[in-house]
């Protein structure tokens, strides 16, 4: 099941791409407006603010309305227990992530956290590794192809999931492939679970997400460029797992 | 006399090198106590409760136009449009609009402030000779944010040059978002003040 969905996504995808065609570079004689266009990373920028119009309207209709309901109804320790559950079910991607960039220590955490809060913190439900002193850390495939060498190549919108990139999303695929809970729920023949739980983690995010991203739209003039920038300076200083002030020397 | 004069050679290289570290090592105390104190009276001036909105964004105005450095900031954040034909008068105007801008989100921002404390980890010397004041913005209930403060020298204080949130850098989103109005507008400058302008406007309605 897992394997078809991400078929069923990767043509409609190609077909817009065609549709759309690629964005006009600048003349090569004209550097700076070449080093720009270098810098956005944008090459199949039509195509993409296609997309992005797309999914605005569908976050406007529906994704954001639900975030903004599940924000205001679910009392903060629900919304803990959502992240915890959420995250603990990551955890063996995670490690796996840890593993392919060689990070022994960071593994060992991941392996820990996992253990502690399977067993103890009710099958997930509750992080008791954190405030025992395993804080938890973020790892993905797009970001282990980067530790690996592989270059982002140009920037992508894709539909639903938003800012990507070749990598990144050739990551979210492979994720949603080789995620053990997937495997299992594909073994089974259960597909309900796996789509619960996309759904969920989705409005877990989106939630989290609300404030920041109101704040990119509200201080920009062109949302699309704005978020096309964070997006991947964030992406970069992830990569680099630079996001931890206590790895200052 | 060769050896006297090795001799004091060397003695000024120690020198050198035992003085090098401590003024570097100055410049970081002095520029963690710039950010802190900053952040101390954005907090006791800006954020407090019951301003008015004009109030709340005077206050706040004074404070950033005394701390950041915004010439600065505005020239990087136009790139090459900042050189001519681009007109003194239109970078004037283009540096009051950006300033109006940040003005108002700030001001909202505070507005809406709700006990987040900042916690500086400590400095980094950074490639350009500035200095990288590395934070964090505690919240309630929510996870830190992370923020970098690149900070020039300017005399006997310091001027803030760029913020980093979470990896990205204020200038270089602003340019690549006013670079994308800019070249849907032909390159037009005057078409993106025009944007600016009604930017001001709208934020300083919602503030």
């Amino acid at each position: 099941m897992p394997r078809s969905v991400v078929a069923r996504f990767a043509a409609p995808l190609f077909a817009i791409a065609l549709l759309a065609g690629c964005a006009t570079p600048p003349p090569a004689d004209d550097k700076e407006a070449m080093m720009e266009w270098d810098q956005n990373n944008d090459p199949l920028e039509p195509m993409n603010r296609a997309i992005f119009d797309f999914n605005q309207a569908v976050d406007k209709a529906l994704l954001k309305p639900v975030a903004q309901g599940y924000g205001a109804i679910m009392p903060q320790y629900g919304k803990d227990r959502v992240r915890d559950f959420i995250r603990n079910l990551r955890a063996p991607v995670v490690f796996f992530n840890d593993v392919l960039q060689g990070q022994p220590d960071r593994a060992m955490q991941t392996l820990m956290r996992f253990a502690f809060n399977t067993g103890f913190g009710i099958a997930g439900l509750i992080d008791v590794a954190e405030p025992g002193g395993i804080p938890y850390h973020d790892e993905d495939f797009g970001q282990t192809f980067a530790v690996w060498g592989i270059g982002e190549g140009p920037y992508l919108v894709l539909p639903i999931l938003g800012p990507s990139n070749p990598r990144d999303g050739v990551g979210i695929a492979t994720e949603w492939l080789v995620d053990p809970f997937n495997l299992y729920m594909d073994h089974i023949d259960r597909s309900w679970p796996v789509w619960t739980r996309a759904g969920v983690s989705g409005l877990e995010k989106r939630e989290r997400l609300l404030a920041p991203l109101d704040e990119i739209e509200r201080s920009s003039l062109d949302y699309y460029s704005a978020l096309r920038s964070t997006y991947r300076q964030n992406r970069n200083a992830e990569v680099k797992n630079a996001l931890n002030p206590t790895g200052l020397r | 006399m060769l050896s006297r004069r090795i001799l004091l050679l060397s003695a000024v290289a120690a020198a050198t090198c035992l003085h090098v570290p401590s003024i570097a090592f100055a410049v970081e105390v002095k520029a963690r106590s710039f950010i802190q104190d900053l952040a101390d009276t954005a907090m006791n001036t800006v954020a407090v409760k019951d301003l008015s909105d004009a109030e709340r964004a005077l206050r706040f105005r004074n404070l950033f136009v005394n701390t950041f450095d915004l010439p600065e900031i505005s020239k990087l954040v136009l790139g090459r449009y900042w050189r001519p034909p681009t007109t003194a008068e239109q970078r004037g105007e283009f540096q009051k609009l950006f300033e109006d801008i940040q003005v108002y989100t700030w001001t909202r921002r505070f507005k809406e402030y709700s006990g987040e404390t900042l916690d500086i980890f400590g400095v980094e010397p950074d490639a350009s000779g500035d200095s990288l004041v590395v934070s964090q913005i505690r919240r309630h209930n929510l996870a830190p944010i992370n923020v970098s403060w690149r900070v020039r020298k300017d005399g006997e204080t310091f001027r803030v040059v760029d913020i980093i949130v979470e990896g990205a850098s204020m200038i270089v989103t602003y340019r690549s978002d006013y670079s994308g109005v800019l070249s849907s507008q032909g390159g037009k400058l005057d078409s993106l003040l025009a944007v600016m302008r009604q930017k001001a406007d709208q934020l300083k309605a919602g503030s």
